[in-house]
């Protein structure tokens, strides 16, 4: 299925994807009904605050180089992206990463924008960042209120792009479009690629571009690519509109995760016909070995990258022998996002441990590559025999507490939204997860073994509190199954 | 307010967070999936490292409004949230917050929360539309309908209790701490404080507000209509200390203020300040030779701040330390009927300073308009964790004292009082140094 890139508007993870945020089964069961189409969306009866595409989006347009975002919307919308993107911005040190700040406007939406239109407040506001910043591309970005009010967004834009001399793009975030805030990634996926890329003059055969949220710990992975005669282009926060535009020539696209990347992998593989490697993500020993041979295979490298995953595979394996010894027989519970519960799942089998559940906060049953390759998660099942039980859980972190009360695990991998504090409060060891360049390949898999190893030689932390935690909820729920307030599926 | 970066404030929905300072209320929110944790960005995460607790804020229930709800209107999917909140939650009161899509296409959500009249415990409603107002005006909603759905005549009044008013939880970052050390001090002066927000203080503490002596404000004009409602309708009459007070000279000053309007025993009162002033200039005097040894330490400074935060620091900066304006940014937009007060109010200062203060949400003014001149000779930068990056890149001292204070754990630090004026006096010098011109 192919994008609709002409369009000013995203079509969101559930119109393009047939993603859903409620499930309980299991993994084998969600391959065949996902692929096959089947795949019923469940929704809940009991429903908490969760998240929006307006964060991801404005996230990852304010940190390009150069681009000052103009969020349409009230206060409170921008608010929450001012302060959360300044932190990002700052938090992990790398001599190649520079702490810059993050230029987010917003228009302050009031009443009278809701009665007589807000765009003339749109355009002042997109006039005075221009004037302060001087930036060299401007992304409107929509809210709930700008998008029920029906302003026109694109106009303002268009007309915007001629009177200022930069690209002024659009993307729509309004949070109620879609139930997954992983759609506010495709937003900005859509926009970049309307506003930043340029036809290749050239096709490179030496250069494939990573997508993602940072480009922290490059150094890590350049030289594994420079074997194969390969730069990475890194489109992520301080990429350059540079950067952006020759994404076209490369070879080829390679992802941090479906949540934030497909789109514009996507994009690239039906605009200039860009390769997008979806199948094999590099996470992890048996991840990277099966990236690096397909695409020691597609440039017809294959000698040089068995060569490297030979050298890998033997440099870190006495470590990973003596890890698997020490994590042998320990019981985990995931809750990640949609592409890292799933390679979660697989490295945690590396390492030999046990996963008694795996919850992904959102379900994508396949990405928006343009070939018939398989997701990985698919392609896990079927090559590697990969088993779960699954759920998807829409952020929903009460279930992820019920059940890790009820299974004990000895630790749950999680990371943003919030879900390890739960299992903290039960007892339960939390392991934070990384993502991306952080557990690429042995190196990866093996920074993430010394990392659940050294959690679990200690657990006084989470031991100690759970005595100390009264719960918020009544008996009755304490009593209740994980997945009770899941619907049946809908007709 | 058009155009405004570096926004120091959440919208009106954000008043979520003072019910959820007060033990046992459950806020229910009738909004997007994404509009609680863009105030818990601004309020709370990025505010000193904050998150409620026990509702943390990924299960305070929401129905998520979506696109589907749009067209045929969310009212259904609300009740059917606040009836599974009631089953699910130990919770003494439910205050259901409506944010701008319901207000939009017209929810009747009073309509819901009023089916919802003789349930096991109070249900409530506050129009926090986000379009309609910042996270203060939310505060002051919420506030309003637990006044107005909770509170009864009082059977007995005491001559002692005071509630405290005008700290705003949450977007105030040292709430917690400042209402710990201010309960103890007004203990120690012979009142009993009543305080609304924080560890076990929950609506019994509330429920008691009828029975107060007076009513403290502390804000230049946040809660002040709170407590002219509640003298109206309880005739509790109410002090109001237009600042937090930092450090000895307000702190005195405050303590003589509240011994004449409460008449306290004054000899208790000359007692607590004598023993506090003592132990405040023992650590000035200690830090003295560290301080005078080879230093070039600023002596302005620039301060970006919410009204109470920036009154409350500016006052102790100036009449404690000695240190000279420049320019003073109130990162709020506050009220028409009460701005020109707020700025008069930066007036009645010890020293002569004639300083521009400069009112509204816009927090990235003050960078826009930086030229050369404002880097000169290097004033030290007060502000948030938003105007930290500006002030390194310049090379200029930084304390974070505002919200969003920054990516640390707030905890029960505080800057109230002698205890507090010792801390910020610590962190202006400690950050002056860091960044000074070595004279060795």
């Amino acid at each position: 299925m192919s994008l609709e890139l002409e369009s000013p508007v995203s079509q969101t993870r559930e119109q393009r994807l047939g993603s859903i945020t409620g499930y309980q089964g299991n993994l084998h069961d969600l391959v065949q009904s996902g692929c096959g189409g089947g795949l019923k969306n469940r929704s809940r009866c009991l429903s908490t605050a969760s998240s929006c595409s307006h964060g991801p989006a404005i996230g990852q347009l304010s940190g390009i180089e150069g681009v000052v975002v103009v969020d349409h919307s009230p206060i409170g919308c921008t608010a929450g992206q001012t302060g959360a993107q300044n932190l990002r911005g700052r938090a992990p040190t790398d001599p190649d990463v520079k702490i810059r700040q993050r230029r987010v406007f917003s228009t302050g939406m009031t009443e009278p924008d809701t009665v007589f239109g807000g765009t003339e407040t749109l355009r002042d506001t997109v006039r005075i960042a221009f004037e302060r910043h001087h930036p060299r591309a401007i992304f409107i970005t929509t809210s709930c209120v700008s998008s029920i009010i029906g302003d026109d967004v694109e106009s303002v834009a268009r007309e915007l792009t001629e009177e200022l001399g930069i690209p002024v793009g659009t993307a729509s975030t309004e949070g109620l479009r879609s139930k997954i805030w992983a759609s506010g990634f495709d937003a900005y996926c859509h926009a970049v690629t309307r506003s930043l890329v340029k036809a290749p003059p050239k096709r490179r055969n030496d250069v494939i571009n990573y997508v993602g949220f940072v480009k922290v710990g490059r150094k890590k992975i350049d030289h594994l690519f420079a074997r194969l005669g390969l730069e990475v282009n890194y489109l992520t926060a301080n990429s350059t509109l540079e950067d952006f535009a020759r994404a076209s020539e490369a070879l080829g696209t390679f992802i941090q995760c479906g949540s934030a990347a497909s789109y514009l992998a996507g994009a690239l593989e039906q605009l200039h016909g860009v390769k997008f490697f979806q199948t094999y993500p590099p996470y992890g020993g048996l991840g990277f070995e099966r990236f690096f041979r397909q695409l020691g295979a597609f440039i017809g490298k294959e000698k040089e990258a068995e060569e490297v995953i030979a050298e890998q595979r033997a440099r870190y394996a006495p470590e990973l022998e003596a890890l698997r010894q020490e994590l042998t027989g320990a019981k985990a519970v995931i809750a990640l996002g949609g592409t890292y519960a799933f390679e979660y799942l697989r490295m945690l089998g590396e390492l030999g441990i046990e996963v008694v559940h795996t919850a992904a906060f959102h379900f994508d049953p396949r990405l928006d590559n343009q070939s018939d390759d398989p997701i990985s998660f698919a392609a896990d099942v079927q090559e590697l025999g990969l088993r779960s039980d699954v759920s998807v859980n829409d952020i929903q972190q009460y279930e992820i507490y019920l059940t890790v009360k009820k299974l004990q695990p000895d630790f749950v991998v999680s990371r943003a939204h919030g879900a390890s504090p739960w299992a903290v409060r039960t007892g339960v060891v939390a392991v934070e997860a990384q993502i991306g360049i952080q557990i690429f390949g042995y190196e990866g898999l093996v920074h993430l073994g010394r990392t659940i190893a050294l959690e679990l030689r200690n657990r006084n932390f989470s031991k100690k509190l759970a005595h100390h935690f009264e719960s918020p909820f009544t008996e009755t729920f304490e009593a209740s199954e994980p997945f009770a307030k899941l619907l049946p599926e809908a007709a | 307010m058009p155009c405004s970066e570096k926004l120091r404030v959440a919208c009106s929905l954000g008043g979520a967070y003072t019910a959820l300072s007060i033990n046992g209320v459950l806020p229910v929110l009738h909004s997007g999936p994404g509009c609680l944790g863009q105030a818990r960005a601004v309020l709370a995460a990025s505010n000193g490292g904050q998150s409620s607790f026990p509702y943390q804020e990924n299960i305070v229930p929401c129905s998520d409004f979506t696109e589907s709800q749009v067209v045929f209107g969310g009212v259904e999917n609300l009740r059917k949230v606040v009836s599974q909140s009631l089953e699910a939650y130990k919770a003494e009161a439910l205050v259901v917050l409506e944010g701008c899509t319901p207000a939009i296409i017209g929810d009747d959500v009073e309509e819901v929360v009023g089916s919802f009249a003789g349930s096991k415990i109070p249900v409530l409603f506050a129009s926090t539309v986000g379009f309609k107002g910042d996270n203060i005006q939310g505060h002051t909603l919420v506030l309003k309908a637990l006044i107005d759905g909770l509170l009864e005549p009082p059977a007995k009044r005491s001559d002692r209790q005071v509630n405290i008013f005008g700290i705003v939880p949450y977007y105030d970052a040292f709430w917690e701490g400042t209402l710990e050390a201010l309960g103890e001090l007004l203990k120690a002066v012979g009142l009993e404080p009543n305080i609304l927000y924080g560890l076990d203080n929950g609506l019994d503490k509330f429920r008691k507000i009828p029975e107060a002596a007076f009513n403290l404000v502390i804000s230049p004009w946040i809660d002040v209509g709170i407590a002219q409602d509640l003298e109206k309708r309880f005739g509790t009459p109410y002090l109001q200390q237009t600042h937090l007070p930092i450090g000895p000279t307000e702190t005195t000053k405050f303590l003589r203020r509240l011994a004449n309007f409460a008449e306290l025993d004054r000899n208790v009162v000359e007692a607590v300040i004598k023993r506090e002033e003592r132990r405040y200039y023992y650590y000035v005097q200690k830090a003295l030779p560290w301080i005078y040894r080879c230093k070039a330490l600023p002596k302005e400074f620039f301060l970006l701040g919410g009204s109470g935060t920036a009154l409350s620091v500016t006052k102790f900066l100036v009449n404690d330390i000695g240190l000279i304006p420049r320019a003073v940014y109130v990162t709020e937009d506050v009220p028409d009927e009460h701005r020109e007060r707020v700025v008069e109010l930066f007036s009645d200062l010890e020293a002569k300073a004639d300083f521009p203060v400069i009112v509204g949400s816009d927090g990235g003014i003050f960078e826009a308009t930086a030229t050369t001149e404002t880097v000169q000779g290097r004033p030290a930068i007060f502000g948030s964790v938003l105007d930290e990056i500006y002030a390194k890149e310049n090379l200029l001292p930084f304390v974070s004292i505002s919200t969003p204070l920054g990516n640390n754990l707030v905890g029960e630090s505080h800057y109230f009082g002698y205890q507090g004026g010792i801390r910020l006096f610590h962190e202006f010098y400690s950050a002056a140094a860091g960044s000074a011109v070595n004279l060795l």
